[in-house]
């Protein structure tokens, strides 16, 4: 291990929070068994970072992985657009080769690293050098790609690099165009079963009546049964417009209005030609979960309107809705400039 | 302690008798145009408009409880308080967000003895770090120096009683001597614009200083309060701001975008959903005004022709403020179909200050101050436990 990599590794051990060490270490999962137990975690930080120096000699890993379970920042899918004839036929070999042959033409010194996981996601890694300065791996991007789809899952990248990981991305893939697809989220897991509809979904069918609740005294049958059955239809509607079980944990979505105030108790307003310009925000620990239940306790009135609706179904979470045309307006989500 | 809650009790009780039996009689002096749109209006109306805001503590039959909150207000004009208040105070007041509390009225306080109380309020620091109540702020060697101003220029009417600001220094063994001194606690008393039957009716003894605000460590804000209590015989007690106070804040505020922008006007609801839903909701500040502009125009004669020509644009009226909310609502509610209303506003905000529910305050402009002080004044008047 050369100066520079014993350096990086002092620096990310004293990056991750004690408690979460040992931790962070397992799930590295660079240590065999009898090096995990070696480590003796009542000592200090500085005599394990050593211990842990000692054990990377003897194995020379790949340690910037560790960085992977510290990272806390915002992920952002993008969609590729327009695919050539043998977009589908790119396998791992050659999408790895392209993609660092192509990304080195266009940066001086940068380092890359590949490997893919077990579930078809192939994890890119990118320490950003220039001309006169050599990568920053303190500072890495993190690119995640379904092989055979075509998204791509990016994290802490900055407005100059990113042109040129998508001109590198869009060559080595085999498409046209790479475009932002309006999602982002803290969790990668999230946003990726979001967009790749890898949730329980619901489809319109008869959906089972909740049994009544058996331990309520005094209740009128008329009112049970009429209210049992409006509570099931909405949890019905709100299932299908959100999906079944468990959600993808999405944190928030932002939807930007530019629509026409129409109210008939205010004249003046609605006679108004300006859009009535504003941002609204929602926000949740899980999104999704909350707006299934709106709908469900019908807080959110049934049929759920498309603009909640649109989330899942076009995976997506930022929104600029504008009149469309003539009549009630309707909702059109346009790609964030 | 018992005997003075016992005196204080009894005293408080003659008060509120007479002012109630005066209140019956007298008609009041001022306030005319106010009194005249209540009683053209249903005087229903305005009791359940002020019901939300008014102390349920309270519970007693609405003839008895004339006061609650003014369903007519006054918009907020320039007011020329930079002229008026020292500078220096005035920079103190805005731009820091206080934790809001009312406080009973003040038994045997004295604007001249300000020092005395400086002096009185150190020492029961310095017992209380001892006997370990207060929070450490800054290491061991920190002792404390209080200072007590008055706050002049504030009041508006002839009841108001001055405004007093305390801040507390801290004095480090080591600190340069010209290093300027932030205080790490600050607090004022206020009363702007206050209900002046309800003061002109306090007994000589005491001074109606409703509205507190402090911001700092909480051991030191729980220090000042237990000093204040001991030494005046009064109460203090958290002062929520309630969804019709923040529904008036939004419309003051957006009623001034003519004069200094509002940049935004920010709403903050929350849902109660599982797990709860937060919603944050900006207006753009030129469509926020127009919104606020038609329902003050489409309000036609409310109560009679001759009120609107003496009120003109000044006042307010409560059903404006409603409207103006109900707009934003129901645009809110045409694209989402979600009721708002089932839902409760946590926070309002625009570039002239923000206010929460919680009781945090802050004001970003000084030339609104009074309009918001006098509503928040109103707020604490209400909360009074008798």
């Amino acid at each position: 291990m050369d100066d520079s990599a014993k350096r990086l590794l002092q620096r990310l051990m004293r990056r991750i929070p004690t408690p979460t060490l040992r931790s962070a270490l397992e799930k590295w999962g660079r240590l065999t068994t009898e090096q995990q137990k070696s480590m003796d975690f009542t000592q200090s930080k500085w005599a394990l970072t050593e211990r842990l120096l000692g054990i990377c000699e003897v194995n020379s890993a790949i340690f910037s992985e560790i960085q992977i379970n510290v990272n806390q920042g915002m992920w952002y899918a993008f969609q590729l657009m327009d695919p050539e004839d043998d977009a589908k036929s790119v396998d791992l070999t050659q999408f790895k080769e392209q993609f660092k042959s192509h990304l080195r033409e266009l940066v001086r010194n940068v380092s890359i690293k590949m490997k893919k996981h077990t579930d078809e996601a192939v994890w890119i890694r990118i320490a950003w050098g220039d001309t006169f300065s050599r990568p920053n791996h303190l500072k890495p991007t993190y690119i995640v790609h379904y092989l055979q789809t075509p998204y791509v899952f990016v994290t802490s990248i900055t407005s100059k690099q990113k042109p040129l990981l998508s001109q590198a991305l869009v060559l080595s893939t085999r498409y046209q165009a790479i475009k932002d697809a309006n999602l982002s989220g803290r969790k990668l897991t999230a946003i990726r079963d979001l967009l790749m509809k890898k949730y329980q979904q619901v489809f319109p069918t008869k959906y089972p009546i909740p049994p009544p609740e058996n331990n309520q005294t005094i209740s009128n049958q008329h009112i049970e049964k009429e209210q049992a059955e409006l509570a099931a239809n909405r949890l019905q509607m709100a299932c299908e417009a959100f999906g079944g079980g468990m959600l993808p944990q999405l944190q928030s979505a932002v939807y930007k209005l530019e629509t026409k105030f129409r109210d008939h108790s205010n004249k003046t307003m609605t006679e108004r030609e300006e859009p009535f310009r504003c941002v609204v925000k929602f926000t949740s620990t899980n999104l999704l979960e909350s707006f299934r239940h709106c709908a469900s306790s019908g807080i959110a009135s049934t049929p759920v309107t498309p603009l909640l609706s649109c989330i899942p179904l076009k995976g997506r979470n930022y929104f600029l809705i504008t009149d469309n045309g003539p009549g009630p307006s309707s909702q059109r989500g346009q790609p964030q400039v | 302690m018992e005997r003075h809650q016992n005196r204080y009790n009894s005293i408080l009780l003659i008060t509120l008798l007479k002012y109630y039996f005066l209140k019956e009689t007298r008609t009041p002096r001022n306030n005319v145009v106010v009194h005249r749109r209540r009683k053209s209006k249903s005087y229903r109306l305005s009791y359940r408009s002020g019901l939300g805001a008014a102390d349920s503590r309270l519970g007693w039959s609405p003839a008895l409880t004339a006061r609650r909150l003014n369903t007519s207000r006054k918009a907020a004009g320039i007011s020329n308080i930079a002229e008026r208040v020292d500078p220096g105070q005035l920079a103190l007041l805005v731009k820091t967000e206080w934790q809001l509390s009312y406080v009973t009225p003040l038994h045997q306080f004295r604007h001249t003895q300000l020092k005395s109380y400086a002096r009185q309020l150190s020492a029961f620091i310095a017992a209380g770090k001892q006997q370990g109540l207060a929070v450490e702020v800054e290491g061991l060697q920190t002792t404390f120096r209080v200072s007590f101003s008055l706050v002049q220029g504030m009041t508006q009417s002839d009841e108001d009683a001055e405004s007093v600001l305390v801040q507390i220094h801290s004095k480090r063994l080591f600190a340069r001597q010209d290093e300027p001194q932030k205080p790490v606690w600050s607090g004022w008393l206020t009363c702007i614009n206050g209900n002046p039957d309800y003061l002109r009716a306090l007994p000589k003894d005491f001074v109606c200083l409703p509205l507190f605000g402090c911001s700092g460590a909480d051991g030191l804000s729980a220090l000042v309060k237990s000093w204040f209590q001991q030494s005046f015989d009064c109460c203090f007690g958290l002062l929520e701001i309630s969804h019709t106070s923040l529904q008036w804040l939004m419309a003051l505020w957006t009623n001034c975008h003519a004069e200094s922008g509002i940049q935004h006007l920010k709403m903050i609801w929350t849902l109660p959903a599982a797990p709860p839903l937060q919603v944050t909701y900006t207006v753009d500040p030129e469509d926020a005004w127009e919104l606020w502009s038609s329902v003050r125009k489409g309000k036609g004669g409310g109560g009679g022709g001759e009120e609107e020509e003496e009120a003109g644009e000044n006042y307010i009226d409560i059903e404006e403020v409603t409207s103006f909310m109900q707009g934003l609502k129901s645009h809110f509610y045409r694209h989402f179909r979600l009721d708002l209303s089932a839902g409760s506003l946590n926070q309002v905000s625009t570039a002239l200050g923000s206010a929460k529910y919680s009781g945090r305050m802050k004001i970003s402009n000084s030339r609104y101050m009074i309009t918001t002080l006098t509503l928040l004044t109103e707020c604490a008047l209400l909360k009074m436990p008798i």
